[in-house]
């Protein structure tokens, strides 16, 4: 039964005479549109949701003195530099009228706040771009206001974040307007020499000379979801080029598929990620000493004689072999993903990050095998690509900067062949690594847990010490490719398996690794607590002897270490 | 001057509101979600207005696509019925701010009444009696043993940080006290990791009584009467009737004016419900105010006469009480049998799904309040109460005949329903003797499952 215009309606109608004055309306404010998804919405709710709308989750630019307040422990922030004398360097006419009047409206002074917060305790200098000053455009003040920040703050020690939001150069300062790009890159310079950490946090929209300086130059890059970030505007780029830009071209995640920005991150937790990655870089050594289990808690795996070098090349690529990612999360806490090489992409081959040991900030690298074919599709099979390695190498510049240990999972068929890891530098950037571990001023560990295919694996095993776990492998290039270099025949690849010397017990032979760690039958992430348990208790003794070592004595150590090889 | 309603509700509630304003001379604005275009609340009303896909929280939940609506459809006032945003005092308060009479009270006092300790402090204060608790944590058997006599016997001991029956136990008497504190104190440990305990009246096998009020803007509180809802599964009531057979003139008087206390004491406006529990020996406590209408609101409307519909929209248009508390009788006695669209046989899973054919009853005191009509498709998103069956007679027992008759008549095909239920507690010798609480349910599921 259909009931469409079935019944009828009120006919007879009460005779009221509206006696009411005032009709039903919303107050001025009550509401507003979400500029993104067109949803009425409840201002005070976006007020209270940290100006995200509730409808579409999308994001709206936040005033600089609220932004402070999201992240300051109350009353924590002191306001630097808040009187600056307006200038105007090229007489451009009518500039200081327009500024005279963005101030009164905005209630600001220049389009960047600066001062020092505390962030849950943890102190730091702080810088705010605020897009409603003539789109948070660098002029001179801008420039000089934040030079002054990062200067104080190498001064006095501190970590500086700077929010970042600009249109780009402050066209009615011309030229001086293109020297703060250099100001402030020159210092954080100084900054960065100085061994002080300094995160970006990127926002809608940061473009222009922002972007080509301080937005980018930071240790550690976050970025708010969907931002817009690019040097040239999209506009711009289309008509120069005729061309229409793709979907989310220049947007947060672009960036950081492209290797340039380290983490996206939710509003929400912006206040908890920076207070991660502040005491990250403050706190050092270990805060306890307890391991999970006492010694002996567990009996120890025996090492199994029995099997043949073929049989441990097989298990060390068995499909439901503890991966890279699994270690991460056994071994260590707080463990806080970074990506992107900052030259042309994210290799998700491999996985690193700053995670904690006992407490201990540490960097931890490694080549990341998925656990399904689609996560293994996502990873390349755990085969990197040129990107990869300058990830890993970036992540240990830092870790050397901050002075964390760093180690190392290796777990790899080989490092990526293909046309584009080609052109992009394989064999340079599996040098390059070489190059740099050598000299790394810091510890570095590196862990064969499956397979450690060739120079792949190398180019994340320059250490002090290398370690495998009893079914890895370590070799040359593949027994199948052995096989088939020498004899022909790939066919033979069992046979090549036992000439290789490839197996952890061999290698600790010839000496080049020095530690072989016995794994339980059948091994999988169900039963990889003993292995992990043995790991924890020797990584600690790891870092407990090469912490002590002066730098200079622990890269002189590092060297003969090559040189016995 | 009301003259035109939004009704941001939907069901027969809705329907319910849009017949009591035709009736009235006020036009009707029904809005609906995508999943209600059929509906027959829809259908019924003079204007209708989408406000949003099938899920509650971007349609009857979004309070900014209704406030726009109501704007858009030139209504004065917004009947919240029950459920969604009924008792939600954002609501209520953005109503208010946009000039818009919201029929209900005003959003402080749905605030604070919605606050459990807030509501049951201004309880205490007004003297409506609560259930007896230490004010203070307690963390040693001696000590508690002394507020638990305070209390009076039997007392229930329960952790600050509890959940899930851990950390409680039940004292009869002071001399399984200290074994009960401390059997409970010591999960409450091993569970939450902390010994913090609250003492508190064991109320054994209550009733819930409770009591419909109304108030004007002019400070005048009345009640009319109480209803009985002791049969409830999963805190979800079944059957309401009223008046309560447990009640004496004299305790239903007492009640009744403890119940206007409350309501004035929390400044209350429109129709409103206090909810008791009330023990065997006639000791009642304060639960929580209810302030909306209810859907048991037909069986008072029944024994009282009164609409109670048209009374809480003239209350909201600021006109004086019709009625006064001497014109208040009640006569007879009115059941009311909720159907839902569930499985009893599968643990009363929902059963959304197209109704083929249906016959409802009717006939001298059977009343009908559904939203469902032949060809109909109960959508999976909301409630599954399909129609409320209300009978009404001269006593309980007839009442009751009744009820069994109109229940043998209806007829709903397609889905399931839960009528035999029903039926089946209607011829429960516990229910036709009146010797029901609040476990009524739970102990017949017990005992059908035991076989007995």
């Amino acid at each position: 039964m259909k009931l469409q215009n079935m019944f009828k309606k009120t006919s007879q109608r009460a005779h009221y005479i509206a006696l009411r004055n005032s009709r039903p309306e919303v107050p001025e404010g009550l509401l507003r549109k979400c500029n993104k998804c067109g949803a009425a919405i409840i201002a005070e709710d976006v007020k209270n949701g940290y100006y995200i709308c509730p409808k579409c989750h999308g994001y709206f630019r936040v005033h600089a003195y609220r932004r402070v307040e999201m992240l300051a422990d109350e009353g924590s922030f002191e306001e630097w530099d808040k009187e600056m004398d307006f200038v105007n360097p090229l007489d451009f006419k009518g500039y200081e009228d327009k500024i005279n009047a963005l101030k009164e409206r905005t209630r600001l002074n220049e389009a960047v706040v600066t001062g020092k917060i505390t962030i849950n305790g943890n102190p730091a200098v702080i810088g705010v771009c605020d897009g409603r000053f003539l789109m948070a455009s660098m002029g001179w003040i801008v420039g000089e206001k934040i030079t002054r920040a990062v200067e104080r703050a190498t001064a006095e020690k501190l970590p500086v974040i700077i929010f970042t939001c600009s249109g780009g150069a402050r066209m009615q300062e011309g030229i001086v307007s293109l020297m703060q790009m250099e100001k402030t890159s020159a210092a954080l310079k100084r900054h960065s020499d100085a061994g002080q950490l300094y995160i970006s946090v990127l926002t809608d929209p940061t473009t222009g000379g922002v972007t080509a300086s301080f937005a980018m130059l930071g240790d550690i890059i976050l970025a708010e979801p969907k931002a817009l970030i690019g040097f040239a505007g999209p506009r711009v780029i289309e008509q120069t080029i005729g061309q229409k830009l793709p979907k989310g071209f220049q947007r947060s995640e672009f960036l950081l598929d492209h290797g340039f920005v380290d983490r996206i991150v939710e509003r929400e937790e912006l206040k908890d990620v920076l207070t991660q990655i502040l005491s990250a870089h403050s706190e050092k050594g270990f805060k306890d000493h307890e391991l999970k289990a006492a010694a002996g808690s567990f009996e120890k795996a025996q090492q199994d004689e029995s099997l043949s070098a073929w049989d441990r090349v097989q298990l060390s690529r068995k499909k439901d072999r503890p991966v890279g990612t699994d270690y991460i999360n056994a071994l260590f806490t707080d463990f806080m993903e970074f990506h992107g090489d900052r030259y042309f992409k994210d290799d998700h081959a491999i996985v690193g990050g700053i995670a904690r040991f006992h407490g201990m900030p540490v960097t931890v690298i490694a080549q990341a095998k998925g656990k399904t074919t689609k996560e293994n599709l996502d990873r390349n099979f755990s085969m990197p690509s040129p990107d990869g390695y300058r990830k890993a190498l970036r992540l240990m510049k830092q870790a050397e900067k901050f002075g964390r240990p760093v180690i190392c999972f290796v777990d790899t068929p080989g490092a990526f062949c293909g046309l584009e890891a080609e052109e992009r530098g394989q064999a340079e950037a599996i040098a390059r690594n070489l190059f740099e571990l050598s000299g790394l001023k810091v510890p570095v560990l590196s862990v064969v847990i499956g397979e450690g295919g060739s120079g792949g694996a190398l180019a994340m095993a320059v250490a002090d010490e290398v370690w495998m776990l009893e079914n890895s492998i370590y070799s040359v290039l593949s027994p199948e490719g052995f096989a088939s270099i020498l004899w022909k025949d790939s066919k033979r690849a069992s046979e090549a398996a036992e000439v290789m010397k490839l197996t952890a017990g061999d290698l600790k032979k010839l000496g080049i690794v020095e530690q072989v760690i016995a794994e339980p039958e059948d091994f999988t992430d169900e039963n990889m607590e003993p292995v992990c348990v043995e790991l924890e208790v020797q990584i600690m003794d790891f870092i407990e002897r090469y912490e002590k070592l002066g730098a200079e004595e622990l890269v002189e150590k590092r060297y003969q270490r090559f040189r016995r090889m | 001057m009301i003259g035109k309603v939004l009704i941001a509700n939907r069901g027969e509630i809705a329907v319910r509101i849009i017949r009591a304003c035709r009736e009235m001379g006020i036009e009707t604005v029904a809005v609906y979600s995508e999943a209600d275009r059929e509906a027959l609340h829809t259908q019924l009303a003079d204007e209708a207005i989408c406000i949003g896909p099938a899920p509650s929280s971007e349609s009857y939940l979004n309070m900014q696509n209704i406030i726009s609506a109501t704007l858009v459809s030139g209504a004065d006032a917004i009947h919240p019925g029950f459920g969604f945003l009924s008792e939600n005092s954002r609501f209520a308060e953005l109503c208010e701010q946009c000039n818009i009479t919201f029929i209900g009270p005003d959003s402080e006092v749905i605030r604070k009444l919605g606050n459990k300790s807030e509501a049951r402090n201004t309880m205490m204060n007004a003297g409506v009696p609560v259930i007896p608790g230490s004010k203070d944590p307690i963390y040693d058997a001696e000590e508690g043993a002394k507020i638990a006599a305070e209390i009076g016997y039997p007392v229930i001991v329960k952790a600050a940080l509890g959940g899930g029956g851990k950390g409680m136990r039940v004292a009869e008497t002071p001399e399984e006290f200290e074994n009960s504190f401390k059997t409970a104190q010591k999960e409450a440990q091993m569970a939450f990791g902390d010994n913090t305990m609250y003492i508190e009246h064991f109320v054994q096998h209550p009733r819930h009584i409770e009591f419909q009020i109304m108030a004007d803007k002019h400070g005048n509180v009345i009640h009319l009467g109480e209803r009985d809802c002791s049969i409830q599964r999963n805190h979800q009531k079944m059957i309401e009737e009223s008046p309560s057979i447990a009640l004496t003139p004299e305790l239903r008087e007492k009640m009744g004016e403890a119940a206007v206390k409350a309501a004035k004491a929390a400044h209350y406006t429109n129709a409103g419900t206090i909810e008791f529990l009330l023990e065997k020996n006639g000791n009642f406590y304060f639960m929580e105010m209810n302030t909306r209408i209810q859907v048991e609101h037909p069986v008072t409307e029944w024994v009282t006469g009164i609409d109670l519909v048209k009374e809480q929209i003239r209350i909201a248009d600021g006109r004086p009480l019709s009625y006064k508390q001497e014109d208040v009788h009640i006569t007879g006695h009115a059941i009311e049998c909720r159907i839902n669209a569930e499985n009893p046989e599968k643990n009363f899973r929902p059963s959304p799904g197209t109704i083929t054919d249906m016959y409802l009853p009717g006939g001298k005191g059977v009343r009908i309040d559904s939203a469902i009509y032949s060809g109909y498709t109960v959508p999976p998103y909301y409630d599954s109460m399909l129609a409320k069956l209300i009978v009404h007679a001269k006593n309980r027992s007839e009442a009751i005949r009744k009820m069994r008759s109109a229940l043998g008549e209806v007829i709903i095909e397609g889905i399931d329903t839960n009528v035999d239920y029903q039926y089946e507690i209607l011829n429960h010798p516990d229910f036709i003797s009146g010797n029901i609480d609040i476990e009524f349910i739970a102990q017949m599921s017990e005992n059908s499952e035991n076989g007995e």
